[in-house]
């Protein structure tokens, strides 16, 4: 899954620590998230999108190898 | 952090990556201690860092992730545990149905035979899938 989280993140001073604090998670994940190494539960993106004020398709975008 | 935790706790569950550190540790120490126990003909002492090593282990396991005002598992955990879980079930399976019927075929024509040992791998892992039978009909009515 493809995101611009690394980005979205930087952009509101946010640390991956301070996000994943904020979304409940720890930071290991939040970086594999950020790597692509990890997809996140549908839960886990409602909450991210929710916290960036945006839909979770502005969020993650299906990267060609999850078709 | 909570301030009715002992510091040496609050050390440990101050960070998921401490936290796992010290509970695989924990763990592994139990286990070496069983097999060093078994191999230097220690076994009491052995079973009882065995035992110290799995309870220990297990309460901190249990107790910790609830104390603690970080985070210290979560979903990505649960899917790890999921994917070895998977994984583990499908070696044995192809282990099981690529080699076990081999040697039964083996040991029938009197070209081998089935040691103790090798009975006990096929009945422990016929045991295994027992359990994840069991363990699947009832997560499958779960849902």
């Amino acid at each position: 899954m493809q995101t611009d989280l690394p980005e979205r993140r930087e952009a509101a001073g946010l640390s991956q620590e301070g996000l994943a604090d904020a979304v409940g998670v720890t930071r290991q994940t939040i970086n594999a998230i950020e790597r692509d190494r990890y997809d996140p539960s549908l839960a886990l993106a409602f909450e991210l999108a929710d916290y960036f004020d945006c839909r979770i398709e502005e969020l993650f975008e299906p990267s060609a190898d999850d078709e | 952090m909570s301030d009715t935790l002992h510091p040496a706790v609050e050390t440990v569950a101050g960070s998921p990556r401490r936290y796992k550190r010290v509970v695989y540790g924990i763990f592994t120490i139990g286990i070496v201690g069983l097999f060093a126990g078994m191999l230097f003909d220690m076994a009491l002492a052995g079973t009882t860092i065995y035992l110290f090593g799995t309870w220990l282990g297990t309460g901190l396991a249990a107790v910790l992730p609830r104390v603690s005002p970080a985070t210290l598992t979560d979903e990505r955990d649960i899917a790890t545990h999921r994917h070895a879980s998977g994984l583990t079930i499908r070696l044995i399976g192809g282990l099981g149905i690529g080699i076990v019927p081999a040697l039964y075929a083996l040991a029938a024509a009197d070209l081998m035979t089935i040691t103790p040992s090798m009975w006990g791998a096929i009945w422990m892992g016929s045991a295994l899938f027992l359990v994840w039978g069991g363990c699947y009909t009832y997560v499958t009515r779960l849902r």
